[in-house]
């Protein structure tokens, strides 16, 4: 099984919430960040989503955008953060992992030479913000292709579908097929924007959740465990982005910041489900 | 196949909470442009507000210096100096047709800023425009004339302070607000269906030069020329000679300091596919995949990326792309200034400088058109630096 789905399984029979956060690749430096991925797993982090630097973030708000420049600034490639995933993998670490990146990225790769360079590297899976449903023939194509070739299909990463507060009647379609985990995107627009959520963030979690066969995350402008707890029983698991990246960077990337707030979110979500 | 695509350019690369907006824009474009009401507002505005139809001059000491016969398509004088009027008129009164009290708009050069927050002090909107610090500065006469209109002005400071971060803010903007707000973007780029409501706005161009050249000489011409940055203008000039097989199509790049420098503004002489700004098409880009930044003495080319449809022309052999440097560039609108008194924008003279070049090669009889997308005046202090042999910043 594909770690992705392996891990969501596992805590729903543990009757678990999982919990995400995102780090941009290559920061504080390609070892730093190396540390930094094998503490989020020590501290119990269930899926890590990693982002691969792009020169134009149009879903990111400010503190994504500064950190992509500043690892853009010291060369990192989407060729150098796969070579450090595979390090990753040859060194134990069993966390699954989600690049967060822009299309351009893949395209310019080559996106079948893309995916199979995931596949050796041990990446679980893809979030591409700016592809819509309409515009991933493509890499579904290279994906199946994958999966047809490789002995081991469940090496192959999934693509991840994202929802938003206005997708509505769109909301089947996207789900149709759908695998690893659902992107509720909280609020409009970009990332980062402080528990500000959608005015309709109760009706529209609850339409998901009602349609969706396999978990339902709930990701930009969440901070704390309460910020989300009074929409939490709606979701299976919580992304923190930008709140993480500001604690790393006002930390300078302290592992024992991360571990921290890792261990402390994820026994708070926890620990109010079963009160719930 | 795929009405959102130009063979493998366009396509809507955004957001997913974007898809729906974009769909109901499309819409409302389509049911808009087949209600005679709304052509009647268009056309009304575009006369009586903007002084359409703009005149095609026989520009005829410059057809006697450069040995055939150039027409020039005068966008110049359209109200606020440019073709960019157009494109807003007819998106303004879109918005207002979608119920939408504000609009947002990016600008590079301040043209198109310019001409949005005109628009919108016309149809009394709430008007923000995103523009780069360094444009900002650049550009700080377009600054006060947006805000004397009543415009807000956003200043952008992230990535290369430009054009293409002004694009992405106003993107992320839009994003957040799309309930109640209209993205009037001014080139002919962006998901679809952008590039193809900024060519319909822009066609006029082409359909009164097809009617004032039949009228003036009796056939076709036999070169159109334009510009090329996003491509607004040369879309709107090439729209209605496209079928008319003939007639040669040729859209002329910022080549900037030379495209062996790597200082230029090309998408099409060296880019390769790639995604910006919600669209699939020709890009200068990195060895990993970040986007260039893009080089011009002309703020209004200075783009890393070009309209999909151009992209689409260009691979099937329907327009032909090349490119001109700014030293070319400068030399072309010292000589038009001095031969027909007329002072080009830094962006058209680009197209004036290639139909120097090519006219070598045309007979006397031979005719062209060249649009003249928008006078200097902006660029005066661009030229004072120019001439005084200090560069320009970029």
């Amino acid at each position: 099984m594909n770690r992705i789905e392996a891990r969501l399984q596992n805590l729903k029979q543990k009757n678990e919430k999982a919990f995400i956060t995102y780090i941009t690749a290559g920061l504080p430096d390609m070892a730093g960040m190396r540390e930094l991925v094998k503490s989020c797993e020590a501290a119990g982090l269930d899926i890590l989503e990693l982002g691969i630097p792009f020169s134009d973030p149009i879903a990111d708000g400010p503190v994504i955008q500064a950190a992509s420049y500043k690892a853009i600034r010291q060369k990192v490639s989407a060729a150098a953060v796969l070579a450090e995933v595979q390090t990753l993998r040859s060194e134990g670490v069993n966390l699954p992992i989600v690049f967060m990146m822009y299309y351009n990225t893949i395209l310019h790769y080559g996106v079948k030479n893309f995916v199979d360079s995931c596949i050796r590297a041990g990446v679980d899976g893809f979030i591409i913000p700016d592809l819509p449903y309409e515009e991933q023939g493509e890499i579904k194509e290279a994906i199946a292709a994958a999966e047809s070739e490789t002995e081991d299909a469940c090496r192959v990463p999934i693509l991840i579908q994202l929802v938003s507060p206005v997708s509505k009647e769109r909301i089947p379609m996207l789900l149709n097929g759908a695998r690893g985990f659902v992107y509720c995107v909280s609020s409009m627009g970009v990332t980062g924007q402080d528990a500000k959520f959608h005015r309709e963030i109760d009706a529209y979690l609850s339409e998901v959740k009602e349609i969706s066969k396999i978990p339902v995350m709930m990701g930009f402008g969440v901070r704390t465990a309460k910020d989300v707890a009074s929409v939490k029983h709606k979701i299976d698991g919580v992304i923190v982005g930008s709140h993480f990246i500001r604690l790393l960077e006002e930390s300078g990337y302290s592992t024992d910041t991360a571990m921290k707030y890792i261990t402390e979110f994820k026994s708070e979500l926890n620990r109010e489900s079963e009160e719930l | 196949m795929d009405e959102r695509y130009y063979g493998t350019f366009g396509g809507q690369y955004v957001a997913e909470s974007l898809m729906n907006t974009l769909k109901e824009l499309d819409a409302a474009y389509e049911e808009a442009i087949r209600d005679p009401k709304f052509i009647e507002e268009c056309a009304y505005y575009l006369k009586e507000y903007v002084g359409r139809e703009t005149p095609l001059y026989f520009a005829e000491r410059l057809s006697r210096e450069y040995g055939t016969k150039i027409y020039l398509k005068r966008e110049d004088l359209n109200h606020t100096g440019a073709h960019k009027i157009n494109n807003v008129i007819g998106q303004i009164l879109l918005a207002k047709r979608l119920g939408k009290k504000k609009v947002i708009a990016e600008t590079g050069a301040g043209q198109h800023g310019v001409a949005t927050a005109t628009g919108a002090a016309l149809f009394d909107m709430e008007c923000t425009v995103y523009m780069g610090a360094e444009d900002m500065e650049r550009q700080a006469l377009n600054v006060l004339r947006m805000e004397m209109l009543g415009a807000k002005v956003q200043k952008v400071v992230s990535g290369s302070n430009t054009l293409k971060d002004a694009t992405n803010e106003a993107i992320r903007t839009w994003a957040k607000t799309a309930e109640d707000t209209f993205y009037i973007i001014g080139s002919a780029v962006g998901p679809y269906p952008y590039p193809k409501i900024v060519k319909e706005f822009q066609s006029v161009i082409s359909k009164e030069a097809k009617r004032q050249i039949l009228e003036k000489e009796g056939r076709l011409p036999d070169v159109v020329m334009a510009c090329v940055g996003g491509g607004s203008n040369s879309i709107g000039m090439f729209a209605d000679f496209i079928d008319e097989r003939d007639v040669r199509l040729v859209g002329v790049e910022a080549a900037g300091l030379g495209i062996e420098t790597g200082k230029h503004a090309s998408a099409m002489a060296l880019g390769r596919p790639g995604v910006l700004h919600g669209m699939r098409s020709y890009l200068l880009q990195d060895a990993d995949g970040n986007v260039e930044l893009a080089h011009s003495i002309s703020a209004g080319l200075d783009y890393p990326g070009v309209g999909p449809e151009h992209a689409y022309l260009k691979d099937t052999g329907r327009a032909e792309y090349v490119s001109i440097t700014d030293a070319e560039a400068m030399d072309a609108l010292m000589e038009l200034s001095r031969l027909e008194g007329i002072i080009p924008a830094i962006e058209s003279s680009h197209a004036i400088a290639y139909a120097k070049k090519m006219a070598k090669t045309m007979d006397r009889d031979d005719i062209m058109i060249i649009c003249l997308s928008g006078r200097g005046d902006k660029d005066v202090h661009t030229i004072a630096d120019y001439l005084a042999g200090k560069g320009y910043q970029n």
